[in-house]
């Protein structure tokens, strides 16, 4: 079976979220072939859960400061800083009779991929569920999924060497939680593959030992090509929604 | 108005609630956690409008709201909807 993988992307918050829902939309509707798609936010921002309020989970103030974009997502879950230059992206978008109907398990497929891209890159990951993955028991991996019209979209995150100091300046922790000792604490939950391998891999490396771990986990062939013009106008009018006012302050 | 978090094994449930004698006449329900379909969390907000903020009524409007919209919450119950719901009551 063939899925298409997608070049690599830089896009702002609002373009890719765009492109996200496109695909969910036009997969379902017969029109997007399943896809796996790997890409980096320009410029970095957090994003929040569909669920979240954004005024209780973002600091405002320090995403302007900081040149930050703070988008709403159409999945559920946290509150993410997604950093240009310390995170690989991916989305994997397919019909719903392609992954288990029980929720968790059908993360757990899914990360599999990514389960195996670790390997690949010489590091040994586990999924946690709901949505995690894991090495030696620390998170290096969250991932969302959303489930409309009959496909099945799910985006995560790659954490090769986020700044994490900066994430909690964006999220609201309280100011004196964010001590030497709070950052030394994530440091014991969270983990990133530049701790792990003692190197910065390119943002390609961990593209290619992802995409070859989606391949075996997911047991698809994937044929490279490239967004539709289709998919891609799509895209430009739906990203006005997501830049909006309205859809940020949802909650 | 009252308000108050409630962290569920996946998640934390937020609410902002106001009751006027006794009944829920506004919430608005946030957080991390997951719910599929998502448009089913208006539907919660709305069916718990008008309901009486005591625990044994909540939960059988939170089970009947998963069993009409059969809507999935991993590591979510209707019991900690509750809780959290009852923490902003002030319970």
């Amino acid at each position: 079976m063939e899925w298409r993988l997608l070049p690599l992307r830089v896009d702002d918050a609002f373009m890719s979220m765009a492109i996200d829902e496109v695909l969910l939309k036009l997969n379902a509707e017969g029109k997007s072939p399943n896809t796996v798609r790997f890409w980096r936010w320009l410029p970095s921002t957090v994003s929040i859960g569909c669920f979240q309020s954004v005024e209780r989970e973002v600091d405002l103030g320090a995403a302007k400061k900081y040149g930050v974009d703070v988008v709403r997502r159409i999945t559920g879950g946290g509150a993410v800083f997604h950093d240009h230059e310390g995170e690989l992206t991916y989305s994997v978008v397919c019909g719903q009779e392609y992954v288990p109907d029980d929720i968790i398990e059908s993360y757990k497929l899914i990360c599999g991929g990514l389960v195996c891209g670790f390997e690949r890159l010489g590091l040994r990951a586990e999924f946690k569920p709901v949505n995690d993955v894991q090495v030696d028991g620390k998170k290096i991996s969250g991932s969302a999924q959303t489930r409309r019209w009959g496909s099945v979209l799910q985006h995560g995150t790659v954490l090769i060497d986020p700044d994490v100091r900066r994430m909690f300046e964006l999220l609201k922790v309280s100011p004196e939680k964010i001590s030497d000792k709070f950052i030394s604490s994530v440091y014991e939950r969270v983990t990133m593959v530049m701790r792990e391998l003692g190197r910065k891999p390119g943002f390609d490396e961990v593209r290619v030992a992802m995409s070859e771990g989606f391949a075996d986990a997911l047991g698809v062939e994937l044929v490279d090509a490239d967004l539709t013009c289709e998919e891609l106008e799509l895209a430009a009018q739906l990203k006005p929604k997501y830049a909006s006012e309205e859809w940020l302050k949802k909650r | 108005m009252g308000y108050a978090e409630f962290k569920a094994p996946k998640g934390v449930i937020k609410v902002e609630l106001e009751l006027k004698d006794g009944v829920i006449s506004h919430i608005s329900l946030s957080g991390d956690f997951f719910m599929y379909p998502e448009d089913a969390l208006e539907e919660l907000e709305r069916a718990l409008i008008g309901v009486r903020g005591d625990r044994k009524n909540l939960l059988v409007v939170v089970k009947r709201f998963y069993g009409s919209t059969g809507a999935r919450t991993p590591m979510v119950e209707p019991e900690h909807w509750v809780e959290a719901i009852m923490r902003a009551a002030g319970g």
